[in-house]
């Protein structure tokens, strides 16, 4: 047990740590940047941090989440046998976050970005006695690696076009290719953000340990790709091309998954697809230049999904099942995970007075406001990721209504609620997801729009609920199936890599092998042709010498 | 006597003593043939003192001083011989083992 809190006391060192570097900094909009170590020869490599307002949020957001899980965590995996390990990927994983966060040198920050998806793949596999773990984990990795090819790419064609790998001074500059640079970042961020067509591999992170998903696959790292955005956004905004692929993406990506979190029937698997929807929104208000908004979204969708997963987290660790058939009617006898779990749904449904509400109806006006505005350039894309987040915003409100009705309502049921180390987590998280909405500005319109749509949402999950309503049987059918689109990347992509690898064999066998078989055959013979003078036979070696002199002495006497 | 004489003499003596070294197994005669091209030089020496018309009959001394040695050289090679065959029971060279020299497995 004391072992146990050791982990949370080098946790919160580090949180510590990182909010006295945060504090004064925070609304600090031009950053200060330091140099720790300066680059040497080799590539400008340096050690250097640079921290804006942005950059303090997301360390304050990070370090707190990351301490709340951790002191979660020694409730909820009390028995596992390998909590050391998991607790230390935890710190590990916090570390990486924090140089990405504050990281001015993009090496520095690529390095990071792939400590914190390798801790991603070892924390999803931590129960790697069950196979979906396995496959998840793999998944996870295979996917973000791919996808960060265009991060490492990104940072060379940065590099040669400013001069310089230094956030900060890249910055300085006049963009240069920025088309090239951000569609390299985009793919990067699609990947580790789980967007649209890359999105598949965050519903099958879900095996992982619930803390986990709710620090990394919910709060953190999957914004991460929301925060390169942030980071890097005069890159963005100079390339209309990139903006426009980045809403496109934005717009498919929130409906889509948005409506598998409907129709979904695993707790957990609908939270994820819920992150990756409202991930989707940040990147919708980041491509109509909302890039307050979607900061303020990502502030306040980690606090909120963090505490809708540790919330899971309590349901499951009652009823045993992350199944939404295994749950219903716990409104009573867990008083505190249905009290933090309703303030956490009302912030991913939009209501007021919830963080959620606020920061959502900030996207909503950022893309108003550049339907008519000097952004982008293209008021198609404004007027299409307006309506596509109005329509999101409807169906969120349905599922999480839904989730809401199928866990806490129906005939009560027995279970205990989770010990105080669980719920005390879940209480801060709550406060916070209230408390983040102090001093938003209300665009009056929206908001009340938004608040209509929401109410209708739910007057329509509560007539499905009651059995008054129903989905077509063959829409549902179709989103339970999440459209198909892993049966696609398991029977396609493996079938192409297949066949490219095989002709890559023949290729490797017959053409390439051929050169260092044919020296090997060839030194073989003659090495066996050679080898038959060497007899050991004094007498033939006597004979090749006498016929060797006789041989230049008829060269001597006949030419000399 | 033209010099030609003596010189196809000792060619022929030399060719038979190499092939003797050359063809034969035995030990005994290998060394019979070394015997016979020694003695092609030696008739050489002779026929070339002889032609030259030295005053001091250098090549006639150095034949007596190689005499000297071939007969050492002889008594040397068939002592080498009897070792062998008392160790090996046979003086055909092909049947002898071949003897270890360092490099050898």
């Amino acid at each position: 047990m004391i072992q146990r809190w050791t982990y949370v006391a080098s946790t919160a060192a580090i949180g510590l740590a990182a909010v006295i570097m945060a504090w004064p900094h925070l609304g600090d909009d031009t950053g200060t940047t330091a140099v720790w170590i300066e680059g040497g020869q080799l590539l400008g490599v340096g050690l250097s941090t640079h921290l804006d307002s942005l950059a303090a949020s997301m360390l304050l957001l990070v370090s707190g989440v990351a301490l709340l899980v951790q002191i979660y965590s020694t409730a909820y995996l009390r028995d596992d046998p390998r909590y050391r390990s998991y607790a230390l990927l935890i710190i590990l994983f916090l570390l990486a976050m924090i140089a990405v966060v504050v990281a001015d040198d993009l090496f520095v920050l690529l390095i990071g970005w792939e400590v914190m998806g390798l801790c991603s793949y070892f924390l999803i596999s931590h129960g790697w006695e069950k196979e979906p773990a396995r496959a998840g984990a793999v998944k996870a990795y295979l996917i973000t690696r791919f996808a960060d090819l265009g991060l490492l790419i990104g940072i060379f064609v940065i590099g040669a076009s400013y001069g310089t790998f230094r956030i900060s001074e890249v910055l300085a500059q006049e963009p240069r290719n920025a088309t090239p640079i951000a569609l390299l970042l985009l793919l990067a961020v699609v990947g580790k953000s789980a967007q649209f067509p890359l999105h598949t591999w965050l519903p099958d992170a879900m095996p992982g340990p619930t803390p986990i998903s709710a620090l990394i696959h919910a709060a953190t790292m999957v914004a991460a790709g929301v925060y390169l955005v942030a980071r890097l956004y005069p890159v963005f905004l100079a390339s209309a091309t990139a903006l426009a692929a980045m809403a496109l993406i934005a717009c498919v990506t929130m409906l889509m998954a948005a409506l598998f979190a409907l129709t979904g029937s695993d707790l957990k698997r609908i939270l994820a697809w819920s992150t990756v929807s409202q991930l989707a929104y940040m990147f919708a208000a980041m491509s109509v230049a909302g890039r307050e908004a979607g900061i303020d979204h990502l502030l306040s969708h980690g606090a909120f999904k963090a505490l809708l997963f540790l919330a899971a987290g309590c349901i499951m660790f009652a009823v045993g099942s992350t199944s939404l058939s295994a749950m219903g009617g716990l409104r009573k006898s867990m008083p505190w995970t249905f009290a933090t779990t309703t303030i956490g749904l009302a912030a991913l449904a939009g209501i007021p007075p919830t963080s959620g509400f606020f920061s959502k109806d900030d996207i909503l006006a950022a893309a108003r406001d550049s339907i008519s505005g000097p952004y982008a350039g293209n008021e198609w894309i404004a007027a299409t990721v307006f309506v596509v987040s109005l329509l999101t915003a409807f169906v969120t409100a349905a599922y999480a209504a839904r989730v809401w009705f199928k866990v806490f309502f129906g005939p009560l049921k027995e279970a205990h609620d989770a010990p105080r180390a669980m719920t005390v987590p879940l209480v801060v998280l709550a406060a916070a997801t209230i408390a983040l909405s102090f001093g938003k500005q209300v665009h009056w319109e929206i908001g009340v729009l938004t608040t209509v749509i929401a109410a209708v949402a739910i007057t329509f999950a509560w007539w499905v609920h009651l059995g008054a309503l129903a989905m077509p049987a063959g829409v549902r059918s179709v989103l339970r199936n999440e459209l198909g689109l892993d049966i696609v990347y398991n029977r396609w992509i493996p079938s192409v890599v297949d066949k490219v690898s095989a002709a890559t064999l023949i290729v490797d066998a017959d053409a390439i092998d051929a050169y260092p078989r044919a020296t090997a055959y060839a030194s073989e013979t003659s090495s066996r042709w050679l080898g038959r003078s060497q007899s050991k036979n004094s007498q033939t070696y006597a004979t090749v010498l006498s016929l060797a002199v006789v041989a230049l002495a008829v060269v001597v006497v006949v030419w000399g | 006597m033209p010099l030609v004489y003596p010189l196809l003499l000792s060619s022929a003596l030399f060719g038979i003593g190499l092939y003797g070294v050359l063809a034969r197994r035995n030990a005994v005669l290998m060394l019979l043939g070394v015997e016979l091209m020694l003695n092609a030089a030696n008739l050489n020496l002779v026929a070339f003192d002889s032609w030259l018309a030295d005053n001091v009959h250098s090549g006639q001394v150095l034949t007596l001083f190689t005499i000297a040695v071939a007969a050492a050289e002889i008594g040397l090679g068939l002592a080498i011989v009897l070792a062998l065959f008392r160790a090996a029971k046979t003086i055909n060279v092909d049947d002898l083992e071949p003897t270890r020299s360092v490099g050898d497995s």
